[in-house]
């Protein structure tokens, strides 16, 4: 359901949303009414930061990807997995709809939340012109999937806890993991840091349904 | 008090900015902003003492779900089991500690953190919204119930319960134990919990009790 909009920003009538409570204020209060959160009109630095956390997400995606994720020892064979590597021997082993399912959660999420956000903050930093509704849709989505990339760290944790009989069959984390787990945490900070209503300032000289 | 009349008839949206009158809504819908398609606000299904059920039944599903074996399996005459909290704990112990306490937070201290800070919620609501220092605590969960939400990702587990059997189901056999069944209706109930629950409906039961 859409309602009707005076087509105005806040920041030009004098108001302003408190991002923690939601809160409306007047743009000359310094804290929140309601739960007396520092306001900001706009979080000017929240672009730097959420570059900065995107930046260093992008440089460990690469030890994530390369790096073994498991060690596996099967009857004193000892295999070392990369995320690539687990899903092609789940395709092996004839279980095509969990490497789906461990695909999207490990590579395809990762990859498309950062390529998702450099488009995103791209567009803010230099202006370009990339329909804002749609880059706006692709944030909420990149929003929501974000968390399911936690899925191959469950996994790996209840793997490593279960097969622990020596030689016989064995499974330990390895250097992968932890660079997998500081992704999935700086990506969700870039995009939960950003202020977004910087995109929409931004382009403002131009149709804002385009 | 030109603040109030304002904020009665007037919101912004929290992704552009944009100036939106607000209109009542039939249960059920949800208003969504007509220039970037944020969901800004719906109709408060917020029943405080079905949200208290709600908590009580997840606290009693909390320990089981977490300190019962989830997964079994069965390996050349020998039995394994393992649990949600020894999970995070063996990846702890195998030094990748930042892996350990990403399953901890999200699986383990998330929702039950969650939990109770919604039942600390609901008993101030019930019975101590009149004196300052319940208020005060209530104002200050209500700030962190938006990162306490986020950080909560048992659907996650749930699923990865599914993919590590049956990745281990290549190597032997893998039975479900109690807590599988305990974190499944811990998810449930949480789910049922999360829907109740509405942030801006508490904020008001704050607001209007001076």
């Amino acid at each position: 359901m859409v309602i009707t909009s005076m087509k105005q920003q806040g920041k030009d009538i004098g108001l302003c949303l408190c991002r923690v409570c939601q809160q409306l204020n007047t743009t000359g209060r310094t804290h929140c009414l309601r739960c007396e959160t520092e306001l900001k009109v706009r979080d000017y630095g929240s672009l730097q930061k959420s570059w900065a956390l995107l930046i260093t997400a992008a440089i460990l995606l690469v030890p994530a990807n390369l790096y073994p994720i498991t060690i596996l020892t099967n009857q004193g064979q000892v295999r070392h997995d990369t995320i690539f590597s687990g899903i092609v021997h789940l395709v092996h082993s004839d279980m095509i709809p969990i490497a789906i399912i461990v695909f999207i959660a490990s590579i395809l999420v990762p990859w498309v939340k950062i390529i998702g956000l450099s488009i995103y903050l791209c567009a803010i930093s230099f202006n370009l012109p990339i329909s804002k509704k749609k880059l706006m849709v692709g944030f909420h989505v990149i929003e929501w999937i974000g968390r399911w990339s936690m899925l191959d760290l469950f996994v790996i944790s209840l793997t490593v806890a279960l097969v622990n009989m020596g030689q016989l069959l064995d499974a330990k984390p390895a250097p992968a993991a932890t660079a997998f787990a500081l992704v999935i945490l700086l990506t969700q900070l870039a995009a939960k840091i950003l202020d977004t209503r910087l995109l929409w300032d931004r382009l403002e000289n131009q149709d804002d349904t385009n | 008090m030109h603040e109030n009349t304002v904020e009665n008839s007037v919101t912004l949206c929290r992704s552009c900015d944009l100036v939106i009158r607000k209109r009542a809504l039939p249960s059920g819908v949800r208003a969504l902003c007509p220039r970037c398609s944020t969901a800004l606000y719906d109709t408060p299904y917020c029943s405080v003492n079905g949200m208290l059920a709600l908590c009580i039944t997840a606290l009693v599903f909390y320990f089981p779900a977490n300190f019962l074996p989830v997964l079994e399996i069965h390996f050349l005459g020998s039995v394994r089991t393992t649990t949600v909290f020894q999970g995070a704990f063996a990846v702890f112990n195998q030094g990748y500690w930042v892996v350990g306490l990403a399953v901890l937070a999200a699986a383990v201290l998330g929702p039950g953190l969650l939990i109770l800070s919604i039942l600390a919620q609901i008993l101030i609501v019930k019975w101590g919204l009149s004196i300052p220092f319940w208020r005060d605590s209530l104002k200050q969960l209500l700030k962190f119930q938006g990162l306490l939400s986020q950080l909560t990702m048992l659907e996650i587990y749930v699923i990865s319960f599914l993919v590590s059997s049956f990745q281990l189901s290549d190597f032997s056999d893998i039975y479900f134990g109690m807590g599988t069944f305990c974190f499944t209706m811990l998810f449930l109930v949480t789910l049922f919990l999360q829907r109740e629950y509405d942030l801006e409906h508490m904020w008001t039961l704050l607001d209007g009790h001076h």
